[in-house]
Parts: structure tokens; C-alpha cells; sequence
């Protein structure tokens, strides 16, 4: 599903770490562990398809990164590649429902406003898909990016940090309602952290050095 | 969800951007409307004053001055002129048509103006049902504002007072009576009452008879006691005086030879209203090319105001739209989004600038009918200002074009992650 092999990433011509071998057949996870600075956002980035690798080639769902340029990797990324980023980025002119919506609408897919509704009722937000981003929580965020991350029903979802931010319980709760859905869609889970307490639910982990 | 409800979404969550964008716009928008249409009614004003008047021929003075008391009824005249050879002159075969005027008192400022038919006629006035034209002294027909003014109507009597504008001695015990009320003609006849000259001269032969003490304050009230009509009968005996004629040329020809002829040899003036707006024009040329410049300025101030309005907002987009980006949107889709949402605001200024412009004009128009010499009004649309819809929405393009072009390049990795 997932075939990384030599890769090498990095910005601006610098190369901040290399990934000899990575592979990940359908639905299986993957934690990548290491410290701040050790390149996790980096080849998180890469593999989502937002940063051109330097080196090395990926393969999802057989496409190769290298065929894949500008607005039809945008439109590849859109169907194939659910992202969390650390900084969640909510659309604050929207409501949850429609920043929902929005990436079903981005992605050139049908607008399917009841499997939204359904998903933030599965993550016990659905009270809150008439509100703007600004009045939720950290934690209720947190679920609205999972929820819209998810809703393409993408064959990997990346998520960087997507616990570091949250207290025991809401960290076990939105690993839980992770597995869940990637379950759900057999989508493969690709999630960069420095935070141990999600460890045991990864079999597959690769630990990065740190910052050199 | 759709680019029109995105916008929307947009223009909604920073409304007092949004609406400071528009208050500029719009703001610019009605500077245009208000230079096109204030423009557009002061050159019909003037040429509809003028239209077929070739020639003004009055007292010796100033021929600005009497253009602009005769023709457009702004001035005081110049003087009078003796009726015998002011009806010598009408008979020249140059002279297609001379319409004498006679002026002297003024009803709540407006002027009665002692005429014949062919004065309104010459402005193709027509009276309103039930009217007639004068028929004998005193008997009055009125402008359209006139009538509205003092609300008259036809059997109703009125008096006039002495000299040209409102406040001077009434003339109660010579009422005249409304028999005709002409309809609007957009031209000065609006604004004056019309008689026959006896009835300005029969007021004034009376009034001069019984009320020496009166006179003498009228000269205090109304230094230009030169310009009333029947006034001076005391003096040159009983000659009848008239204030003007107002001539239509037989042939073009009569311009090479009939003014200097009249200038040289009679104690008459004239003066060609062409040529004297367009020296008028010259003296205020350089005040209104100024104000034009000046227009012209605050128009591309406004223009730049609008653009960076616009560009600012695109800008703090960026992260939105790299966003979108990352979640598969294609360029042409962003592209569209943007220009929905500043066509969106640019069409709403237009129209409220459009709105607000003939509302200042509107404005502009109460202010100046107090004064009884201009009439404008805000409810003229003009051709031109369809243009001005195009126009905005290419400003508002134009703006959205820069910051949604700048999209494509949009590095994802460094605005959303790496920032």
C-alpha cells in the first residue's frame, strides 16, 4: 500500500533526514518516535505530499510521488491522504459542520452533509456542528480535525502530534476513536509523535535520532 | 457549499472589513455618478437655456451681465431700452424672431417677466389643461415651480413684489390673477412668471404716480432702480421702456453685421450668448479644471483604496487557501472562490455607490432649488453610468487577480507547516 525506499527529505536543498525502507500494506500503522527537530514534520510532510521528497521514491496505492506534481498531487492528496497537522488549521469563517463539508467540496466530491453529521456524532461533537471553530475546546478541535481528516475515507491517515496536546484521558479517547475509524476505512495510520503513552498501540515504529 | 456560499461565509465573518471595502468602493462610485450627472444637467441647463437665442440685445453695460439676467435670469439687468426702437430692431429682415422682456418685481423671488406668447413658446412650454395665456393686464401665466411654490392655480390672485429678488415692497393693491400654468419644460420659463409688458408697465405707472415716499425707498431697498422696466416713464416722458429682446437670426449672416451694427448706432447693447458663456467658461476654467483634476485624484485614490482593500483581505487568505489546497482543491477552484467574493463586493459597491451618488445629487438638487436658479435633480439616470457596473467589476477582477494567481505558487509545506 505504502512503499518508501530511500528517501531521502528535506526543504530549501537541505536534507534533514533520510528513510532507508518504510513499508506498510493495507491498514497497517505505523508510529514514527523522536524527539523536536528530529525531521518527524518533515517526513510526515513528505509522505502527505506537501513537500517534494529530495531523494528516494514513495509509492501509494500505486502511484509514485514522482508522476504526481503541483494541483494533481493536490487532487491525488485530496482523495487518498487524510491529514492532521499539529497546528490544527480550522477555517474560522466556517462552522465545524461546514469545514466538514469544505474538504469533501476541496477534494471535488460529493457533499454528503448527513455522513458528516454522523461522524461528529461518532466523536460526541455533533453538538457543536453549528459553532465556529473559536468557541470549542483544544480537545473538541482536536476531533473536528480527526473528523475531517477522516471524511474522504483516504487509504492513510497522517497525523503529527495528534495527542501531545491532551490529558490521559482525551489522548486515550482520540486514539481510540483513530483506530476506530482508520478500522472502519482499512486505512493505514501514519502518526509522527514524541509522545510515549500511545506507543503500545503500534506494532510497526520508527524511532528518529535526534536533531543533527 | 459552493464558491457563492463561501464567499459569502467569508464576507460575513469580517464584516467590518467587508464593509469598510465597500464604504470605499462605494464611496468612489458616487464621487463619478455625482460629476456625471451634476456635469450632464449644467451643460443641458445651459444649453437648453440658450437653445435658438442668437442675440441679446439690452441697455448699455456689461454683456455678461446681460446674458445672464436675460437669458438665464441670474443677474440684474443692464438697463432698459426705449420700446420704439427695440420694436425697430424686431422689424429688421435679419431678425427672425425678437421677444421682448420686461422685468421689474418678483413673486417669492421668482420673476415676473413681462412678455409676449413667443417667450414660452420659444421653449416649447404648453400650458396645462384649463389655462389660457394672459388676455389683458394683470393677468398671469406660471412656471411650473412657480405655481407649485406658492401652490397656485388658475383663478387664484398673487402679488408681486418690487425689484428682482424676494423681500422687496408688495405691490398688494395690483394682485394678479393665474390664468394658465405651464408644464415642466426643464428650462428657466420653470421658474419665472409670465404676463403681458402692460401689466408690468401699468404697476409701475401707478406706482410711481401714487407713492412718491415709496420710491424713495426703493432706492434704498433697490439700488438698481435701472432695472425696472416701467420705472423711468417720469423721466423721458411717457416713452415705454423694455429690459431686453431675445433674437433669433433669419441667417446666419446676421451675426457678421447685426451686433456691431446695433452696438454703433442706437443706445441698445448687444451681446451674443455663445460667445459670452464661452467666455464665461474661460474665466472659470481654470477652477473648474481644478476641481476636475481633483475629482479625477480622489477617484484613483479610491480606486487604489479599493484595491488594496481587496488584496489585504486575498492576502489573509492564504492560509485558507493553501488549506484548501492540501485538501485537494484545484487551483481553478481557488482561483473562482476568489473572484466570487471580490466580484461579490466590488457589484455591491457599484450599486451602492450608484445609490448613494444620486442621493448626494438629490441632495445637492433641495439645496439648490431654494436658490431658484439651478435645476437638477437625482432622479436622472444616464447611459453612461451602466458603464460604471463593468468598470467596478473589472477593478474588483483586477484586484482578486494578483492574490489568486499568486495561489498556484503557494508553497503548502511552509505556510501551513513550517511557519
Amino acid at each position: 500500500m505504502l512503499e518508501i525506499n530511500n528517501l531521502n527529505v528535506g526543504y530549501d536543498g537541505t536534507t534533514v533526514m533520510e528513510l532507508p525502507h518504510l513499508s506498510l500494506s493495507t491498514g497497517e500503522h505505523c508510529l514514527i518516535l523522536g524527539a523536536s527537530g528530529s525531521g518527524k514534520t518533515t517526513i510526515l510532510s513528505t509522505i502527505s505530499g506537501l513537500l517534494a521528497p529530495i531523494g528516494g521514491e514513495i509509492v501509494l496505492d500505486g502511484h509514485s510521488y514522482k508522476d504526481l506534481h503541483g494541483s494533481t498531487m493536490d487532487e491525488f492528496r485530496g482523495r487518498h491522504i487524510g491529514i492532521i497537522y499539529q497546528t490544527l488549521h480550522m477555517v474560522s469563517a466556517l462552522t465545524v459542520l461546514e469545514n466538514l463539508l469544505l474538504a469533501q467540496y476541496a477534494a471535488g466530491l460529493p457533499q454528503d452533509k448527513d455522513k458528516a453529521v454522523n461522524l461528529l456524532e461518532h466523536l460526541g461533537i455533533a453538538d457543536k456542528k453549528g459553532n465556529k471553530p473559536e468557541t470549542l475546546s483544544q480537545g473538541q478541535l482536536q476531533r473536528v480535525a480527526i473528523a475531517r481528516a477522516t471524511i474522504n475515507d483516504p487509504k492513510i491517515i497522517v497525523g503529527d502530534e495528534p495527542t501531545s496536546a491532551l490529558d490521559d484521558n482525551a489522548c486515550e479517547n482520540v486514539m481510540d476513536l483513530l483506530l476506530n475509524l482508520a478500522a472502519a476505512s482499512n486505512a493505514s495510520l501514519v502518526i509522527a509523535t514524541h509522545d510515549q503513552r500511545i506507543k503500545r498501540h503500534f506494532h510497526k515504529q520508527i524511532t528518529l535520532g535526534g536533531a543533527q | 457549499m459552493n464558491c457563492l456560499s463561501l464567499s459569502s461565509a467569508y464576507l460575513r465573518h469580517k464584516t467590518l472589513s467587508a464593509v469598510l471595502t465597500i464604504a470605499t468602493f462605494a464611496a468612489g462610485v458616487a464621487m463619478i455618478v455625482v460629476m456625471l450627472l451634476v456635469n450632464a444637467q449644467l451643460q443641458n441647463e445651459f444649453s437648453s437655456n440658450l437653445k435658438g437665442i442668437d442675440l441679446v440685445v439690452g441697455g448699455k453695460g456689461s454683456p455678461m451681465q446681460l446674458i445672464l439676467s436675460s437669458v438665464f435670469h441670474l443677474d440684474v439687468p443692464t438697463g432698459n431700452i426705449p420700446l420704439d426702437e427695440a420694436e425697430k430692431l424686431s422689424k429688421h429682415p435679419m431678425v427672425k424672431q425678437a421677444i421682448p422682456l420686461a422685468l421689474g418685481d418678483n413673486y417669492r423671488g421668482f420673476r415676473i417677466v413681462g412678455t409676449t406668447k413667443a417667450y414660452p413658446e420659444h421653449y416649447h412650454a404648453l400650458l396645462k389643461a384649463g389655462g389660457r395665456y394672459w388676455g389683458k393686464e394683470m393677468e398671469a401665466v406660471l412656471g411650473s415651480e412657480v405655481a407649485a411654490n406658492g401652490g397656485l392655480k388658475p383663478g387664484d390672485t398673487f402679488s408681486g413684489s418690487h425689484g428682482l429678488t424676494a423681500g422687496g415692497e408688495l405691490h398688494s393693491e395690483f394682485p394678479y390673477t393665474v390664468v394658465g400654468i405651464l408644464e415642466p419644460t426643464g428650462t428657466i420659463i420653470d421658474r419665472l412668471a409670465l404676463t403681458g409688458r402692460e401689466s408690468v408697465w401699468f404697476i409701475h405707472e401707478h406706482h410711481d404716480h401714487d407713492d412718491d415716499a415709496d420710491e424713495h425707498r426703493h432706492e434704498v431697498h433697490d439700488h438698481h432702480d435701472k432695472d425696472h422696466a416701467g420705472e423711468h416713464e417720469h423721466e423721458h416722458g411717457h416713452e415705454r421702456e423694455i429690459t431686453s429682446l431675445l433674437i433669433t437670426y433669419n441667417t446666419p449672416l446676421a451675426a457678421v453685421g447685426l451686433p456691431r451694427q446695433i452696438n454703433s448706432t442706437t443706445s441698445m447693447q448687444a451681446a451674443s450668448p455663445a460667445f459670452e458663456i464661452a467666455r464665461l467658461t474661460a474665466f472659470m476654467g481654470t477652477g473648474t479644471e481644478t476641481l476636475k483634476y481633483f475629482a479625477w485624484f480622489l477617484i484613483i485614490l479610491a480606486g487604489f483604496g479599493i484595491f488594496a482593500g481587496l488584496y489585504n483581505a486575498m492576502n489573509e487568505r492564504r492560509y485558507d487557501l493553501a488549506l484548501m489546497r492540501s485538501f485537494g482543491a484545484r487551483p481553478g477552484k481557488l482561483f473562482s472562490l476568489m473572484m466570487t467574493e471580490s466580484l461579490i463586493v466590488s457589484l455591491i459597491s457599484v450599486i451602492v455607490g450608484m445609490g448613494l451618488g444620486h442621493l448626494l445629487v438629490e441632495g445637492i438638487a433641495t439645496w439648490l432649488s431654494n436658490t431658484k436658479h439651478i435645476h437638477m435633480t437625482g432622479r436622472l439616470f444616464l447611459a453612461e453610468e451602466t458603464w460604471l457596473i463593468p468598470v467596478g467589476l473589472a477593478v474588483g477582477a483586477l484586484a482578486a487577480l494578483l492574490p489568486a494567481v499568486r495561489v498556484y505558487r503557494i508553497d503548502i509545506f511552509k505556510t501551513l507547516v513550517r511557519r
